[in-house]
């Protein structure tokens, strides 16, 4: 009931925001997402799940309810946590508290329907990491991308609306090509399954008993199936995470969106891209997964120096955090092909520490336009005098993006390195590795690059204003986000062991690489 | 377990409690967070001592595990332990002695001088002094990589210290850059031996040392990723040295070095004589099981060691602020001791570490108080005439000098005549390429007298040459106090190791070699273990050893002589002439720095940077340019086609039943009806 | 009765012929009362065709349905009724190919 009670009182408090006076809207949501955080922290505190949820293993706050039959499909409601899901949850919790926080500041109109909003978004978003049936996860996969839209296309920046739409518009169709591909699986699982529940359709998929989509004389044949249906699915969750060349949304909404929103973007929306890569095609096609090695590490790859390029390029200092989160999912994308105990935790590891960092890189950035109201790194100079606090946090979020160790951030690299490294399903993973590693000198470059320009040097902004000091309620929580990061990089295995635990199964396949 | 093992830990977190208590209460507190940071180093101090005594009067070495990162029940585990040996005993001692004396110097240059920022200065230097102490005592590669980085951060943030500047945010940029750029090689390196290994201990019969000997000798075999072993064991070793050059500035990583005097000067002094740049041969140092192994990578250490150290002296010679004379001088003596890693002078190498660190630290410090006394004027040619009235400075100064010039008795003479003894040795029997090391060593050797004494007489000797010079501001005790205790250090630490008063009288003193030949076997970190695995085989001229140590000797002491002599000789008087602008366009390439600089920007800036912009626009072009083009052709067809919507019913109906007739016409076709 | 004397392809060509007035009226007319009414045309000749096939079968779904269709008709027409009202009061005119204001 654990999960239920979650996304209950993620909605129930998303109806109550609405209706509630503007005036009074902040307080109340700030409020109001506080039991979902405390009732995700008791989740994972009493945690008593093992294995992968997916491949039989003991899934925790488990619920089963039949729902409806589709034709010979029943669907059920089916929802329960595991060591890759948990972590997600958490994330997602933790940060919508802190965004809500952080919007006190920037977001002065609508306030009742942009905080009911952030609460939908919540709810949804614990849908998407605990549902365990592919309708039901359907359904809030797709319901995620209301909110986004709206908190983009209402509260954004001047070309919100092309930003929205290209966002949502790109999404969508990515889903609709990624839902025709696991149609065309479960057809072609044939009666092998008799649910859409996903745990049933992984076990079918991974034994084998994918049959001819159709009949066999007028039919596709299992293997050019699998292939197709991983090629449509990677396509499609490639551009929620995004992948270079799908990327290019990813920018827009950044710099249209307010900061909260970016926040959840990047730190959590991104990661539902990578957790449906992780639960679907990786789980359940790794055959195809090892075929297509190489040109998803060449993706990979790409990704990663590609983005840290153009993040170099970029003169807008939310969009150097947005081209660097191209990047930093590039690692996520190589841990995962690599298909070992490391490589795949580490991508889930990565999962969690880019949605701290980056969500911590975004608000400092947004605490810099309250009090500039510019992102221009060319417009400012020497912030570091006028507001040290920020500062100060902002150089602690740069240099755990750039791998610092000890931080959450160099750990979850670390891990993935190590990963592809040691790939056995990877040809010639010692190359893609070292090739890939070369993203954390780029990003040192241009990191330390718009620090210099717009931290730095004698203070100099056109303003006719005093810059004051930033408000407890826009310092606290990325303080916050700093103290977990440096957490999750002292200590991490404290979400690191359960990742392991649940990712074991998953690479465990045959060739099962490595350790 | 002895007790005192129990306490190692304290080492590093004194300085690290200094560190939080500076960055978050340091406003508040005595001196701004100084005073914290002076107990912690002097009890970080105190027990590294204790534990060196412990060490010396026991013997009794410590190797533990002190916490889990990762625990992995399958694969490599991820650990921070402690590995105290007689390496890393003495390396502590060295770090927190050096470490404390800048913290009392700090209270002369920062606090007196009323500096900006102080808490934030005092939270850099306990971080740093915390890292590179668990950087020394890690028991393993991982650990290093990771107070390696945290290092080279607090390098970042001291090197900046005066952000509001431009030039210190520049140059701190820089420092963590190129040095990032090595460790890059480094991180692939610490990958590769975790996955080659499964382990990444530098110490015992499970350390990654022993089982690539073991493996090298065909006992063991590990993935070696379609390498010969010992190909990439090179490789492994090579990737590793890519961090040690970056942080000990070798070449070509050492363009951060000048840069970065930019920062406090208290702060160049940690990072040159104990710290950063320290850090890279040490990392050799402690895993120097493994380069034993690997003759090839031994001799390109030796090389780039004895080409760095002639190429940074050859600079050194025509700088003309106080600082960058010291610079270049600090990457010419990391040059020496890399020589000696390469040439399998290992404990030549430590001495020469030691005794550097010493006068080295005393140097900056002097330098420091110089430039106190010059209201931070760092031009020697605006100096001159300064030892009248800073007497303490002065002869401190000068016996640093001394020893960096390598004059007998010094210390600096005895520890770089090791280094080349060894390498002169080691050529002799039957590695001849050593020579060419070996020639540049000498060489340098000369070159470094003559810089050495051109800076001393420059800036105490001869007439004051501007008003500053004329009255120089008083420094206090917390400035003198430093220099006297290494002033004293830097002319005795010479009798650590007088390797050729053993060999003439046989009186044994060569106290450093006995200590670190005391390592326990069962640790594989000795420096008889490692004799055991050199390849080199040693040689001699003129008679025997002794015959070569004293052709050596003489050679060495002679060139540094005449090095001394002729700047002596150059720059005495009132108003010495501008010596160095008679080599022309050779002086105008050494003051740009044989235009490394120039590339390396041409690397960052010209290229990387014009690649950035090359894949901004052919990402906004081609690729946005292909999601866009999707869209608007959509939009325009869509466009086209809705003026079919006329908003007149009867064409909707008209259409409809043409459709119909033409639906009907199709089916009567598909039916066979005609 | 004289209705068994009339073969049922007799109602075919009226409800036909009625059925073809009606189309011809709203593909050529402008009036929405017109447009109205030929409507009403088409309706009623599905009707008779509805009626005749129901006596030719002796079932009398089709009437049923007939009544059901006039029972709509009634409904359309009220609504209809009400749109041509609508369309008057804003463009002065019952022409139908004035009211395009809506499209795209």
């Amino acid at each position: 009931m654990l999960i239920e009670a979650l996304v209950v009182s993620c909605l129930l408090g998303a109806a109550i925001v609405f209706f509630t006076p503007d005036r009074y809207a902040p307080k109340l949501a700030f409020g109001l997402s506080v039991p979902p955080l405390v009732l995700s922290l008791y989740a994972y505190v009493a945690f008593d799940g093992s294995g992968n949820a997916l491949l039989g293993g003991e899934i925790a706050y488990e619920t089963f309810a039949e729902w409806l039959q589709l034709g010979p499909y029943a669907v059920n409601y089916h929802v329960g946590l595991d060591g890759i899901s948990l972590p997600l949850v958490v994330l997602s919790t933790v940060l919508t508290t802190l965004s809500i926080l952080s919007a006190w500041t920037p977001i002065d109109d609508r306030q009742s329907e942009f905080y009911g909003l952030v609460l939908l978004l919540e709810g949804s978003l614990i849908g998407v990491f605990a549902a365990l049936d592919f309708l039901l996860w359907f359904v809030f996969w797709e319901a995620v991308l209301i909110p986004m839209y709206l908190l983009i296309g209402v509260w954004g920046g001047p070309r919100r609306k092309y930003a929205a739409i290209k966002f949502f518009v790109y999404t969508n169709i990515a889903s609709l090509v990624m839902f025709v591909g696991f149609f065309a699986l479960i057809f072609g699982l044939g009666d092998a399954v008799s649910s859409t529940g996903m745990p049933a359709i992984a076990e079918a998929l991974r034994a084998g008993q994918l049959g001819y989509l159709g009949t066999p004389t007028v039919g596709v044949p299992p293997d050019t199936l699998a292939i197709a249906a991983f090629l449509a699915m990677f396509v499609g969750f490639a551009v929620k995470v995004p992948v270079v060349p799908f990327h290019t949304w990813l920018p827009d909404a950044h710099v249209e969106a307010p900061t909260p929103a970016s926040v959840l973007l990047a730190g959590v929306l991104l990661k539902m891209g990578t957790y449906a890569l992780l639960r679907f095609n990786f789980t359940m096609l790794p055959e195809q997964a090892a075929t297509l090695a190489v040109p998803i590490a060449a993706i990979a790859v790409i990704s990663i120096i590609y983005g840290a390029l153009l993040a170099l390029a970029q003169q807008d200092l939310k969009r150097v955090v947005a081209y660097s989160s191209v990047s930093s999912m590039g690692y996520v994308i190589l841990g995962l092909v690599a298909y070992t105990v490391y490589g795949v935790g580490g991508a889930t590891f990565q999962m969690v520490a880019h949605g701290l960092i980056s969500g911590l890189l975004f608000m400092t950035v947004g605490v810099f336009y309250n009090a500039t109201h510019t992102r221009m790194i060319g417009d400012m100079s020497g912030l570091a005098s006028k507001m040290p606090a920020t500062a100060t946090v902002f150089v602690a979020g740069a240099f755990g993006y750039m791998g610092l160790p000890l931080m959450a951030g160099f750990m979850a690299e670390l891990f993935v390195f190590i990963g592809a490294f040691e790939s056995t399903v990877l040809p010639a993973a010692p190359v893609f590795t070292a090739i890939a590693m070369f993203g954390i000198v780029i990003v040192a470059g241009y990191l330390l690059w718009a620090m210099q320009r717009s931290l730095f040097g004698p203070f100099e902004l056109e303003t006719d204003y005093e810059l004051g000091r930033a408000p407890v309620h826009d310092i606290a929580p990325i303080v916050t986000l700093v103290v977990l990061i440096v957490a999750l990089g002292v200590a991490p295995d404290l979400i690191f062991e359960m990742i392991r635990d649940a990712t074991l199964d998953v690479v465990e396949f045959g060739f099962g690489g490595g350790s | 377990m002895a007790l005192i093992y129990e306490l190692t830990p304290a080492i590093v977190f004194l300085p690290l409690a200094s560190f939080a208590l500076a960055l978050f209460f340091g406003r508040w507190m005595p001196k701004k967070g100084a005073v914290a940071g002076i107990l912690a180093t002097a009890g970080a101090l105190g027990l590294s001592v204790v534990t060196l005594g412990w060490l010396l009067l026991s013997g009794e070495v410590h190797d533990q595990t002190w916490y889990t990162l990762v625990d992995a029940e399958m694969g490599v585990d991820l650990a921070f332990g402690i590995l105290i040996d007689q390496l890393s005993a003495a390396m502590l001692v060295i770090v927190s002695l050096i470490a404390f004396l800048v913290h009392v110097f700090s209270l002369g240059y920062m606090n007196d001088e009323g500096e900006p920022g102080l808490p934030r200065y005092y939270a850099g230097l306990g971080l740093f002094t915390a890292s590179m102490l668990a950087f020394v005592m890690a028991d393993n590669l991982f650990m290093a990589f990771v107070f390696f980085e945290l290092v080279g951060l607090c390098s970042y943030l001291l090197i900046g210290h005066w952000f509001t500047e431009d030039a210190p945010p520049s140059a701190a940029k820089k420092a963590f850059l190129v040095t990032r750029f090595g460790d890059y090689f480094f991180l692939v390196g610490v990958v590769g031996v975790l996955v080659t290994f499964g382990t990444a201990g530098f110490a015992g019969s499970e350390g990654f040392p022993a089982l690539a000997e073991s493996a090298l000798a065909g006992e063991t075999s590990v993935n070696t990723f379609g390498l010969s072993t010992e190909g990439w064991f090179s490789v492994l070793g090579l990737l590793v040295l890519g961090g040690v050059l970056g942080k000990s500035a070798q070449f070509p990583f050492h363009t951060w070095l000048p840069d970065a005097m930019e920062g406090p000067t208290p702060v160049s002094a940690l990072i040159h004589a104990a710290t950063m740049v320290a850090a890279g041969v040490y990392l050799v140092a402690r895993m120097y099981g493994f380069y034993a192994l690997l003759p090839t990578v031994l001799g390109i250490i030796a090389f780039v060691g004895g080409f760095t150290a002639l190429f940074a002296a050859t600079m050194a010679v025509v700088k003309n602020e106080i600082k960058q004379v010291l610079a270049y001088s600090t990457i010419s003596q990391y040059g020496y001791m890399m020589l000696a890693l390469g040439a399998g002078g290992y404990v030549a190498a430590f001495f020469h570490l030691t005794t550097h660190a010493i006068f080295k630290a005393l140097l900056f410090l002097g330098a420091g108080s110089v430039i106190i006394a010059m209201h931070h004027e760092e031009d020697m040619w605006e100096m001159g005439g300064l030892k009248s009235e800073m007497r303490t400075t002065y002869l401190t100064f000068l016996a640093g000098s001394l020893a960096l010039a390598g004059i007998f008795p010094f210390s600096g003479f005895w520890s770089k005549d090791e280094v080349l003894f060894e390498t002169l040795v080691h050529a002799l029997g039957g590695s001849p390429l050593l020579f060419g090391a070996y020639a540049m060593g000498i060489t340098a050797v000369f070159l470094t007298g003559f810089y050495t004494i051109r800076m001393v007489m420059l800036t105490f000797h001869g007439d004051p040459r501007s008003e500053t010079a004329e009255d120089p501001h008083s420094v206090g005790w917390n400035v003198k106090f430093p220099l006297s205790v290494l002033g004293v250090l830097a002319v005795v630490a010479g009798a650590l190791n007088p390797v050729p008063i053993e060999m003439l009288t046989g009186a044994e003193v060569d106290f450093l070699h006995d200590y670190l030949y005391a390592t326990p076997e069962a640790l594989l970190t000795g420096a008889e273990h490692y004799s055991s695995l050199s390849s080199y085989g040693s040689g001699a001229i003129a008679g025997g050893e002794i015959g070569t140590m004293l052709v050596n000797a003489g050679l060495s002491f002679g060139l540094a002589v005449a090095g001394a002599g002729l700047a002596f000789g150059l720059y005495r008087g009132g108003s010495p002439a501008r010596h160095t602008e008679r080599l022309g366009r050779v002086q105008t390439l050494l003051m740009h720095n044989y235009y490394q600089d120039e590339y390396q920007v041409w690397l960052a800036e010209g290229f990387t940077v014009r690649l950035a912009a090359a894949a901004d626009t052919f990402d906004q072009g081609v690729i946005d340019g292909t999601v866009n083009a999707v869209s608007s052709v959509s939009r325009s067809a869509g466009a086209r086609i809705r003026q079919i919507q006329s908003g007149v019913v009867t064409n909707y109906a008209a259409l409809v039943v043409l459709s119909l007739l033409a639906l009907l016409v199709v089916f009567a076709i598909l039916g066979g009806w005609f | 009765m004289v209705l068994e004397t009339v073969p049922a392809e007799y109602y075919l060509v009226l409800s036909a012929a009625v059925f073809c007035i009606g189309l011809f009226g709203i593909l050529t007319r402008r009036n929405a009362l017109v447009f109205l009414m030929s409507v009403e045309l088409l309706l009623n000749a599905a009707n008779v065709n509805l009626v005749a096939f129901a006596f030719y079968w002796g079932n009398v779904t089709g009437q049923t349905f007939a009544l059901f269709v006039i029972a709509l008709a009634a409904a359309e027409v009220a609504v209809g009724i009400g749109i041509v009202l609508v369309v008057h009061r804003n463009f002065d005119d019952v022409d139908v190919t004035n009211a395009t204001t809506l499209k795209w």
